[in-house]
């Protein structure tokens, strides 16, 4: 049942951060030759800064989807398989505890920044802009539920994604390699 | 005592295999609201959105899609055919274009590790048929990737830059002299063990095949001399550049090259997005970390018990060495930079180190961490391809490492080395 919401939300993420990454680029290079030309882009560092955000939150759920965050699994995955267990649940507790915080308090600085705008984009209200931070912590919670039950497993095994992204990627260079020799 | 606190909870929290961006804002939350009281967790998300949107940063997801787009267009073939018909001829030869391709490589996908699986799926096969021992190929696939972190374009660098408030584009010249001589050493290393144990040439050179090779590999070499260029000639700024190597990689990629596979591109960029976002998102915790370790005076309390105990900044290079060594054994290269450079930055300015020389000896210390386990996955890949044992091959990559930290060395205590390329442009 998880997993065609589980695929729903990993084309979500993927569309919409590459959405992201392709018009920063866009700007960035626009603004180089704007810049040549002699001509100024006023709005340019500042909508800039807000896709990097907007590209950090939707990109840090998929890297949760898929289990990729900078963690230290090796004494984790030493440890015996009951301890891993409670661990693994105390880990996720703290995980989930964080992002309902940041959600909540995300919320609330919203309605604080009421009728405020970017400073070179005046259409552009401040709460639209920092609304990321609560949707960016709820797509958090959602993509790390959704990755729980194989997060479970891996658990079990006694194996990790870091291992898994390793073994990927070696087998995706050899499939390339031998495919253009 | 709060300090100990601290320390403790993230160790305990890394221990058990919480994100460390996930458990750096959990203390920075608990002690707000400690601090504080939990009405002032509101700074919590302005924080964490303030610090996603650090302006040099954005060069970040811009190098790693222009690798991704070059990716698609056979660079790793292309460069190993230029390189191995440049210095293949050498005893030793397929050590020497490891080394090469690497130096041009260059942490071109922002993954280390996709990097390395790149150029050792490769090269690591042709170097067991051509007679090299599997524990050798997989010791300098994996050293030379590592010292590709200090060749620009370089993450790492970038983020230090942007913690430290140092010129990206500083970091990135004073990073190309000791990226070299690291090259260079490797590629003497290599002819010596080459001599020992009897390691095959390649082809004799032959001018029309370098030539060849070079018509077909000229426009990949474009890349870095784009970037380079740009900065050197004062035309463009890091993040600058990184748009512009964006823009010569889609045309390069699929005008000239017409080689763009749209699936192997939309699969790169994920993989860059996520690369971009893990590292961005340890920036924004720490930004909130670095706000409440400001409110109690941490890196500001850490430069006086350093200065305590001495004011000669050749020592305390020493003890950052150390420090930043045993960091490296047991953290990516990212979280080290974000854990350690806002905490001794004060340290660094008050006893006169110049932040552009200590970015290079961060980045250098962070080169020899990826090769050092238990945490080394640049190591750990090599070691996979090969289907080598990761101690045998650590005897010997040890003399790999070597190379590393004589750089090191040279990089500590005679910063014109860094420098001088700097002061040359810059000043």
């Amino acid at each position: 049942m998880l997993k065609p919401l589980y695929r729903g939300l990993e084309v979500l993420l993927e569309t919409v951060s590459m959405a992201l990454l392709v018009s920063l680029a866009v700007i960035v290079v626009w603004a180089v030759a704007y810049r040549q030309l002699g001509i100024t882009m006023a709005w340019y560092d500042e909508v800039a800064s807000v896709l990097l955000a907007y590209l950090t939150y939707y990109g840090a759920a998929l890297a949760a989807l898929k289990r990729a965050h900078l963690g230290f699994p090796g004494l984790f995955n030493a440890m015996p398989l009951n301890t891993r267990k409670v661990l693994f649940v105390t880990s996720e507790v703290l995980v989930y505890g964080f992002f309902v915080t940041l959600a909540w308090f995300g919320y609330v600085v919203l309605e604080v920044m009421h009728g405020e705008t970017l400073v070179t984009v005046r259409w552009a209200s401040l709460a639209m802009v920092h609304s990321i931070i609560p949707i960016g912590a709820v797509l958090f919670i959602l993509a790390e539920t959704l990755s729980l039950p194989e997060a479970w497993q891996r658990v079990v095994q006694g194996t990790d994604a870091e291992a898994e992204e390793i073994e990927r990627a070696i087998r995706e260079a050899t499939e390339e390699a031998e495919g253009r020799p | 005592m709060t300090v100990i606190i601290g320390i403790i909870l993230l160790f305990a929290m890394v221990i058990i295999n919480v994100p460390i961006a996930i458990a750096l804002g959990i203390i920075a939350t608990i002690g707000i609201g400690a601090s504080h009281g939990i009405a002032n967790l509101v700074n919590l998300p302005l924080s964490m959105f303030e610090g996603a949107t650090k302006f040099p940063l954005l060069a970040i997801p811009l190098f790693i899609l222009a690798g991704a787009l070059m990716n698609t267009s056979s660079i790793s073939r292309r460069l190993i055919t230029f390189i191995s018909a440049l210095i293949g001829f050498v005893r030793g030869g397929l050590a020497m274009v490891n080394v090469g391709v690497s130096m041009f490589f260059a942490e071109i996908s922002g993954s280390a590790v996709a990097d390395v699986a790149a150029i050792g799926s490769v090269l690591i096969p042709a170097m067991k048929k051509r007679g090299y021992s599997k524990e050798f190929a997989a010791a300098i696939t994996s050293s030379s990737a590592s010292l590709a972190i200090i060749i620009p374009p370089s993450i790492a660098m970038i983020l230090y830059g942007a913690l430290s408030d140092t010129s990206v584009v500083k970091l990135f010249v004073a990073g190309i002299v000791p990226g070299v001589l690291g090259g260079f050493s490797m590629m003497a290393l290599s002819y010596w063990f080459a001599i020992r144990y009897g390691f095959a040439r390649e082809d004799a050179f032959d001018l029309r095949r370098l030539w060849k090779a070079f018509k077909e590999a000229w426009l990949t070499l474009l890349l870095p001399v784009i970037i380079l260029g740009g900065i050197f000639g004062g035309i463009v700024t890091a993040t600058e550049a990184a748009g512009l190597a964006v823009l010569a990689a889609l045309v390069i990629s699929g005008v000239i090259y017409r080689e763009l596979d749209l699936r192997h591109l939309r699969k790169a960029m994920v993989e860059g997005i996520m690369q971009t976002a893990i590292v961005m998102l340890l920036v924004a915790t720490s930004a909130v970390l670095g706000l409440y370790l400001t409110e109690i005076q941490l890196p500001q309390n850490f430069a006086k018990q350093i200065m305590l105990l001495t004011d000669n900044k050749w020592v305390v290079l020493a003890l950052l060495n150390v420090m930043l060594l045993i960091l490296g054994m047991f953290l990516h290269g990212a979280a080290a930079i974000i854990l350690v450079v806002p905490i001794v930055m004060p340290l660094i300015k008050q006893v006169g180190i110049d932040p552009i020389h200590f970015g290079i000896v961060v980045t250098l210390n962070l080169a020899v961490g990826q090769q050092t386990p238990p945490v080394a996955s640049v190591l750990i890949t090599s070691c996979s391809i090969a289907k080598a044992d990761i101690w045998a091959v650590t005897k010997t990559n040890v003399y790999f490492i070597g190379v590393l930290l004589a750089v090191l060395m040279l990089v500590t205590y005679l910063p014109a080395i860094p420098l001088t390329l700097v002061d040359l442009f810059y000043n």
